[in-house]
């Protein structure tokens, strides 16, 4: 059986909004960060590779910092706690200068999963 | 021959001739399956370039379609033979009635809202009021470990802020929401995005609704949009 016919809409969008310049500055840092185009040659796809890696890596760190942080907050001795963090300030060094080499900063270290959200 | 496709409908719906899609061509409509057609327009190149000019094109033909029944948008760059989007539907039978079945009669709406960046600051500071754990060491090590104490369990109440507030809406709106897809990114301003599956005929509802919202919580800035296609709530694509 046919379907009955839809109430119909307008064609042009209804945009609705007392703050409308916050929001273009806000939307216009969302699409800055896109590419204008996706390059697929070797320079990109490299760098593409670079940035996924680094990205799982800074997952990692960040999950081992909250563990720390657990860890301390359930009563470690004041030299573990200095140990664990001097341990965890020079892996954030580390991926600083990772960072660095490959010309990244923090906030290219995500991956947008969609419906999911970011992974960081 | 290559055609460049912008969404699947139900029924052949009413195209003005004046609808020009990417490269100016003219929209049609294509037979598919029983109870499918696609809206596709003919296209020489290999693939569609992202351009403004060739993203609004493809809105523009889904929104005019839109304005007279759902369709299952298809993402911006579908350049298939006429064969692969047959076959596509044709393989892809129950999934897309299913799709179908899930938009019939609504439209997508989209909600965004901004928090205020200084509250972000104070969420901080107040986690850090909770006073330090790390003991008599001040070395560097316990430090840098307080500091990030501080920084997580300020992460940790901008989060439950931020579902607080999707939670409260998504309430507000009430049964006028069919399905809805929220995003939150607590450390942004824009901190919400949500899509919002309504059905036509509630759409004056819903809109009173929001309005009452907004009022709400003059503490927030809401932007409300739509109505858009159902691309947050379908996945149809050759």
């Amino acid at each position: 059986m046919t379907p009955p016919p839809d109430p119909p809409v307008p064609v042009h969008h209804e945009i609705d909004t007392a703050h409308g310049a916050e929001f273009v500055s806000q939307l216009g840092r969302l699409t800055g960060a896109l590419p204008d185009r996706v390059n697929i040659d070797a320079e990109s796809v490299e760098h593409g590779l670079a940035k996924l890696v680094l990205t799982l890596i800074e997952l990692i760190r960040r999950l081992l910092e909250k563990q720390a942080v657990r860890r301390m907050e359930g009563g470690l001795s004041p030299e573990q706690v200095e140990e664990l963090g001097l341990a965890l300030m020079a892996l954030e060094a580390k991926m600083d200068e990772l960072k660095a080499q490959f010309g990244l900063a923090e906030e290219d270290l995500t991956l947008d999963l969609g419906p999911l959200g970011r992974l960081i | 021959m290559r055609l460049y496709a912008y969404c699947l409908a139900e029924a052949p719906p009413p195209l003005p001739p004046a609808v020009s899609g990417i490269g100016g061509a003219t929209p049609r409509v294509l037979s598919l399956d029983v109870g499918v057609v696609g809206v596709v327009s003919d296209f020489p190149e290999e693939r569609a370039a992202v351009s403004p000019e060739n993203v609004l094109a493809h809105e523009r033909v889904v929104a005019h379609v839109l304005a007279s029944t759902t369709p299952l948008p298809l993402r911006f760059g579908a350049v298939v033979s006429p064969a692969r989007l047959e076959s596509y539907v044709g393989s892809h039978r129950d999934a897309l009635r299913a799709a179908f079945e899930r938009v019939r009669g609504c439209v997508e709406m989209s909600v965004k809202v901004i928090w205020d960046v200084a509250d972000l600051g104070a969420v901080g500071g107040a986690a850090g009021d909770a006073g330090p754990v790390a003991g008599p060491s001040t070395g560097p090590g316990a430090a840098f470990l307080e500091a990030k104490r501080r920084q997580i369990l300020g992460d940790e109440t901008r989060r439950e802020r931020a579902d607080a507030v999707a939670g409260w809406l998504r309430a507000r709106l009430g049964h006028v929401v069919r399905e809805s897809a929220v995003q939150t990114r607590p450390q942004e301003a824009l901190f919400l995005a949500g899509a919002y599956l309504v059905e036509r005929a509630q759409l004056g509802e819903y809109r009173e609704r929001l309005r009452g919202a907004c009022a709400e919580r003059p503490d927030l800035r809401f932007l409300a949009s739509g109505p858009w296609p159902p691309y947050s709530f379908s996945q149809a694509g050759p």
